[in-house]
């Protein structure tokens, strides 16, 4: 058993579940303690042990159905199989078997050990026999379908089938001689030959189930890794609500990330006033020391986001990606823009995050349907809102800096920078693209602290980390 | 403790929890391996119910510890009473001086004073905090950590040592060790990822809001006074209501909150006016009332519509 569950513990680490040793030890003996008769104990003892994430668990039950019932199922079923292809009863089943038994003692004293079990329906011998050919032929190093043939012939080599079907052929024409009612002969016959038949079965099924235990992981990570890579422009519906949550998750990370900085810089200088008068009961004696508190410098973040037909789909993603910054901070400053330039901070306040978006994307606010005009934005950024701005605010642009050869009015985002303590531009466009055409992108970059290209989930990652590192 | 797994599901019905095979099998497997229990779910799901019963249906204390942002070792652990102490040699100050009568020298008067440092350093000036109070206990008790997801992460790597070796260190006492191992329960709403240190500790619990047929018999054994009708219409719509998107989904509490609100304003059926005044006791959010409302009225339609065609084919029947 322990053999089992260290195979299933390793399962479980390829398939992307953190199990540490000393939880395997734990699981160990959690199993002693329930037992491993019945089903739902053990399992619920294996999932406390092993799987400490809520995320994980649908993968643990994925497995654990997999593996715990795998191999001694499929032999189960297989043995079904022929005692239905023979149309018994079980009792009539398990009677022929007692003569299948004594027909063997009588004929078959030269017949390997494995010929003998499968005959005798000997399953959880069975299941051992081929669980340690499997090792040998190193099956759980199997990875795509077209292996599978390859392994199923390197498994039934291992395991002799070959002899087996020779001598199971002996025995039949031991059969032919041996003087029992022909009824009996005939169904003996049939008996060895779908047996046969059942072990090769057993072991094309095994090979096949063994390959999708390591599937479950690979799917996982090709979607995953899909969304992340793909271009916010090419999304369809289906991806767009997973990345939603993507997105939020994202602010979420960001958010912990910056209550624990808050923590570390909790004490400042020593606080002589404080200290006095709180040790006044110990009669002045200073027994507790105080500190003063480093002043919480809440960060300030105003947004610009393009939501001009160019970026269209890019910008749902970004604007969903500020509407969760604006639920964890309370100074965030949301201005979305094509040529006119609105604040959306309130909207975003108040609504439903769809809801929000709703109304920022069907032009309530600005006209959305205009050709896209940085200069005239930022210049009215600049004449109306820079009040917004101050040295403790970061300035995060969102835009593909395509200005439909308007003037760029670069000025502004200088005069921004100045009295702004960071200004980050994150495009959705490719880099190489960056200043080709009308794009105004290398004339902007020199009044930014921070340009990257933003066109994907992953790059978003990198951006925040980036963002939470300085 | 626990004979056996059915032995915890049957004591928890007597403490009023239903507690399904995969509850009880973890809550076994605590007792029988003297492990913490770290139990994660969304909100109002019963976490801590759990170890409320569970040390009510073992017989043993329960002493909590609610965790908070800022939470630190002097509240949890103990604090030294240096005001209560200094008082004393304040009070005490002839007292001493009759000790040091005598003394030819200084070493002499340290030494005199010297052997009397118990009275200086003993229990009488530790205040016990909860977690103290747990190992220190002499009867076996039930440690309930709660929210522990909103305390700092240095406070959980300072539990780490008292659950893994049941000992805390006091400076001015030295090492003390659990007289009974109490049992841990720890909850975690999931605000913030545990470390991995922690986790691996603990045995794992998930706990899901519950399926109708188990909710509605947490309904039947809470609120006994419900009519069952009633029990079972609230129990659909909270289900449904819960595949909402919902900005806080309504929990077993709140089911339970509804129907005794329901119940004691004598409304014996969904389709009534009143009904939707008292939407606010599950939804917490504006936003989520109008939800709420809309998911609500969708019920009671549909509910009037299968009435109403029962009620036609009794008609029928009468025609």
């Amino acid at each position: 058993m322990q053999e089992k569950l260290v195979e299933f513990a390793n399962l479980l680490r390829e398939n992307g579940v953190r199990v540490s040793l000393a939880e395997t030890l734990d699981a160990f003996s959690a199993s002693e303690v329930t037992g491993l008769s019945e089903r739902d104990a053990f399992r619920a003892a294996l999932r406390a042990t092993m799987v400490k994430r809520a995320s994980e668990l649908p993968v643990f039950e994925e497995l654990f159905d997999i593996y715990f019932s795998g191999l001694g199922e499929i032999i189960k079923q297989a043995s079904q199989a022929v005692q239905n292809a023979l149309s018994m009863s079980d009792q009539e089943f398990q009677k022929f078997l007692d003569q299948v038994e004594k027909m063997l003692q009588k004929e078959g004293k030269n017949l390997s050990e494995l010929a003998r079990q499968l005959l005798q329906n000997n399953s959880g011998e069975m299941e051992r026999k081929i669980r340690e050919a499997s090792r040998a032929v190193k099956l759980n190093g199997i990875e795509r379908t077209i292996e599978e043939n390859y392994f199923a012939r390197a498994l039934a080599r291992q395991l002799g089938l070959d002899k087996i079907e020779a001598e199971i052929k002996e025995l039949r024409e031991q059969l032919e001689k041996m003087d029992i009612g022909s009824e009996l002969k005939a169904k003996m016959e049939e008996y060895l030959e779908r047996r046969l038949k059942a072990l090769d079965d057993i072991i094309r099924r095994y090979v096949r189930m063994e390959r999708e235990k390591r599937d479950i992981k690979q799917k996982e990570d090709q979607r995953l890794n899909q969304i992340g890579e793909k271009s916010f422009y090419y999304l369809t519906e289906e991806e767009l609500k997973k990345m939603n949550e993507a997105v939020t998750r994202l602010a979420q990370r960001l958010k912990n990330v910056i209550t624990v900085r808050r923590k570390r810089s909790k004490k400042g200088r020593f606080d002589i006033k404080r200290t006095l008068r709180q040790n006044l009961k110990y009669g002045g004696v200073p027994f507790k020391l105080r500190f003063e508190k480093r002043k919480k410098e809440k960060p300030q973040v105003v947004i610009l986001c393009d939501v001009s037909d160019s970026v269209r789909n890019a910008s749902r993603f970004m604007l969903q990606f500020v509407y969760s910054l604006q639920d964890l901070y309370s100074r965030v400053r949301s201005f979305i823009f094509v040529a006119d330039i609105g604040e959306v901070t309130e909207c975003f306040r108040n609504n439903d995050a769809k809801e929000a978006l709703d109304v920022a994307l069907t032009g309530d606010i600005i006209n959305v349907y205009a050709h896209s005009n940085f200069g005239y934005a930022f210049r009215n950024f600049v004449t109306d809102h820079l009040g917004a701005v101050n040295k403790r605010t970061t300035v995060i642009v969102l835009g593909d800096a395509r200005n439909n050869y308007n003037l760029p009015h670069d000025w502004c985002l200088r005069e921004i920078r100045q009295r702004a303590k960071k200004v980050i531009w994150l495009n959705p466009e490719s880099r190489n693209t960056w200043g080709f055409g009308d794009s105004e992108m290398d004339r902007y970059a020199a009044h930014c602290d921070l340009v990257e290209e933003c066109r994907n989930l992953n790059q978003l990652y990198r951006v925040v980390d980036r963002l939470v590192a300085g | 403790m626990f004979s056996s797994i059915e032995d915890v599901i049957e004591r928890f019905a007597k403490n009023n929890y239903i507690a399904s095979r995969r509850i009880a099998t973890v809550i076994y497997l605590a007792t029988e391996l003297r492990k913490p229990v770290l139990v994660e779910g969304p909100a109002g799901v019963g976490k801590t119910d759990l170890a409320k019963v569970l040390a009510a249906s073992l017989g043993f204390d329960m002493i909590r510890l609610q965790c908070y942002e800022g939470l630190d070792e002097g509240k949890a652990l103990y604090e030294w009473e240096y005001a209560k102490q200094l008082l004393y040699t304040q009070i005490l100050k002839d007292k001493i001086s009759e000790v040091l009568v005598g003394a030819k020298s200084l070493t002499e008067a340290v030494d005199r004073i010297a052997a009397q440092d118990e009275v200086f350093f003993s229990e009488r000036f530790v205040l016990p905090r909860p977690l103290l109070k747990a190992i220190s206990s002499e009867q076996p008790s039930v440690l309930l950590i709660d929210e522990i997801d909103k305390a700092d992460a240095e406070f959980e790597a300072f539990l780490l040592e008292l659950l893994s070796d049941f000992q805390v260190t006091v400076p001015e006492l030295g090492t003390l060790k659990a007289k009974h191992i109490p049992l841990v329960v720890l909850t975690s709403n999931n605000a913030r990822e545990m470390s991995d240190a922690l986790k691996r500790r603990c045995l794992h619990l998930y706990i899901d809001f519950p399926d109708r047929v188990q909710e509605l018999a947490i309904v039947k054994l809470k609120v006994p006074e419900a009519a069952t009708k009633l029990a079972e219409e609230v129990v659909t719509v909270v289900q449904s209501l819960r595949k909402l998107d919902l900005k806080k989904t309504p929990g077993i509490s709140e089911t339970l909150d509804w129907v005794k609100a329901l119940t004691l304003l004598n409304v014996n059926s969904l389709d009534q006016e009143l009904v939707t005044e008292t939407l606010d006791t599950i939804v917490k959010y504006e936003g989520d009332v109008r939800k709420a409302q809309e998911e609500l009225k969708d019920y009671v339609r549909r509910v009037r519509a299968r009435r109403g065609t029962e009620a036609g084919s009794d008609k029928d029947l009468l025609n």
